[in-house]
């Protein structure tokens, strides 16, 4: 047993900023824990002061390669209740059903690149190939699925463009749903595979658990990713009117990024908050899933976030198969949206595959942004990190060093934090 | 049917000179003519999903603002073996992406083009702005040529 414990895990620059992990313990006694994000500050919402609503979506969807349809469709929505504008049946089924081709490949890259290369033991996902071929050849393959349902959809894979106040400027044809359908079809199989791949080895999810609050949207009779009030699994539940009273940013001195709190010191959001709210509306390959490991309703375990990505993936699968069938039976026509600008607040909160996203606007009587705020569910988990790091610590540290430092990075990496996805994907020196 | 050439932009177009690639991009889609047998995509900061755009293409072309120890301005054609990646990566998150391991990725899985051409624009400033600096601004006209000058070669 190691008395004496130094972590220090430092990745990044100002620009490309993560997590820092800092643990020190001297004698078997804990000294220091801290989860410290030390990211520059984006002002993305000092860019849209001044612009016109049409544009917001565009602007913003430009935060996050990986969340760019939630924070096209989160934006739109805020744009929309400031403006009153109804949207059809028809543009909340393709939004939503938009809105799934994210979940599921978000989630489905997630298990598969960044956590199933800690449970097989590689260093990242491109040494697992020689570890698990088949395994990451069929997690490429549902995530290729994924990018197509996103491009017939929101126009393109990444940063939407058939988005618009009040509907869609471009709606996909009934025969590109057809065939949509029919590849979600074929995906149930791949996806009960890498199920059972990542069940092999969940003995490696480490048995940690911690009372947490947790909060996502709450609808009656759904498993809710883009409708619905914001609720707590203390009981709470508000308007999505009211998400700056949920949120409750605050500066702390360890992170650059504003931390959050609701009932307690702090709540998570994400997969596994869904889940604690909303597990008897799982979709029932969903709910399959969530049985093969295990996951029952009140499970307080962070890692098993996981586990209910991979329960979300099927059930997001089986909810868009039905949703297609909706939308044909209905049939797809394209409809004209006629927005006249009006001065007004607008709030409006989705879920994001890694958790609760709140956006709020300002506009003035020509529809010109005058102020926002926008909460990002890494954001709003900040505080609940530091606090399963200051149980986990205590708990793991006996293993040694090496095991807890690598304990706590797969804790992070089980929220999947969102910190920056703005900036240079070539950093190099010439050979 | 997928076209055998690809072009990928990468990048922000919010954080000035970093969306360099995709203002190249959308001057070259703007040129009818150089359509034929080649994709342009805007990629932004789609991370693994390049992995998708690599498949069944002969060549790649990627565009990105990088680092490369030059004069801000200068762009720079290399291929994948002529560099090493120093982006320290935490493995924490699926939003950091190093693009030359997703090559050894697409490689790994039999999916990479059989070539891949970079072009790195060495930016002057990356920071929250909507505009490249002027100095970018100024050489977008010669960098549209330079791509264009690598499609017909």
């Amino acid at each position: 047993m190691s008395k004496n414990i130094n972590i220090n895990v430092k990745h990044m620059t100002r620009i490309e900023g993560h997590g820092n992990i800092v643990v020190n313990a001297s004698e078997g006694k804990v000294e220091k824990v801290e989860w410290q994000v030390p990211e520059a500050p984006r002002f993305f919402e000092a860019m849209v002061r001044g612009r016109k609503y049409d544009d917001i979506q565009t602007i913003v969807s430009r935060i996050c390669g990986i969340c760019s349809i939630s924070h096209s469709l989160v934006a739109i929505k805020a744009v929309e209740d400031a403006m009153s504008i109804k949207v059809s049946e028809q543009t909340d089924k393709l939004r939503l059903l938009m809105h799934f081709s994210e979940q599921l490949q978000s989630h489905v890259l997630h298990v598969g690149y960044l956590v199933a290369p800690d449970l097989f033991g590689a260093p990242s996902v491109v040494p697992l190939v020689g570890v698990a071929p088949d395994a990451v050849k069929t997690i490429i393959g549902v995530h290729r699925v994924a990018n197509q349902m996103s491009e017939i959809l929101a126009g393109r894979v990444t940063h939407p463009i058939t988005v618009i106040p009040g509907g869609f400027s471009k709606v996909p044809e009934e025969a590109q749903l057809r065939q949509l359908q029919d590849l979600l079809k074929a995906q149930v199989e791949p996806l009960l595979a890498i199920v059972d791949v990542v069940l092999s080895v969940a003995a490696g999810l480490p048995a940690f658990e911690r009372d947490t609050e947790y909060v996502s949207l709450k609808r009656d009779g759904d498993y809710t990713f883009y409708h619905g009030d914001i609720a707590s699994s203390d009981g709470p539940v508000k308007p999505v009117n009211e998400w700056e009273s949920v949120a409750n940013e605050h500066v702390v001195a360890q992170s650059t990024a504003k931390w959050a709190k609701w009932n307690r010191k702090s709540y998570m959001a994400g997969a596994l908050a869904r889940f604690n709210n909303n597990a008897e509306h799982l979709s029932p390959l969903g709910k399959a899933v969530a049985d093969k490991f295990g996951l029952v309703k009140g499970c307080c375990n962070p890692f098993m976030n996981n586990v209910a990505q991979l329960a979300e993936a099927a059930h997001v699968v089986e909810k868009s198969i039905e949703l297609i069938d909706e939308l044909l039976a209905d049939g797809v026509k394209p409809e004209e949206v006629k927005v006249t600008p009006k001065a007004g607040k607008g709030y409006a909160a989705v879920e994001a595959p890694r958790g609760i996203l709140f956006h709020h606007y300002e506009f003035n009587k020509d529809g010109i942004c005058q102020g926002a705020n926008l909460c990002i569910p890494t954001n709003q988990n900040h505080a609940n990190i530091q606090l399963d790091f200051e149980a986990f610590v205590p708990q793991f540290m006996d293993q040694g060093e090496d095991r807890l430092r690598q304990g706590l990075e797969m804790l992070v990496r089980a929220y999947d934090p969102c910190v920056s996805c703005s900036t240079h994907f070539l950093d190099v020196q010439f050979v | 049917m997928i076209n055998k050439t690809v072009v990928l932009a990468l990048g922000n177009p919010l954080m000035c000179d970093e969306g360099i690639a995709i203002e190249i991009v959308e001057a070259l889609t703007a040129d009818a003519g150089l359509l034929e047998g080649v994709d342009f995509i805007d990629a932004g900061c789609g991370g693994m999903t390049l992995l998708h755009y690599f498949e069944e293409r002969d060549k790649a072309i990627i565009i990105d603002c990088a680092f490369m120890e030059t004069e801000p301005g200068t762009i720079k054609r290399f291929v994948p073996d002529d560099v090493t990646s120093v982006k320290k990566l935490s493995h924490h998150s699926l939003h950091e992406v190093d693009i030359l391991n997703v090559i050894k990725l697409a490689d790994q899985m039999g999916s990479c083009p059989g070539e891949i051409v970079f072009y790195g624009i060495e930016p002057k400033s990356v920071e929250q702005q909507q505009n490249l600096t002027d100095l970018l601004q100024g050489k977008l006209g010669e960098y549209v040529e330079i791509i264009k000058q690598e499609l017909v070669s």
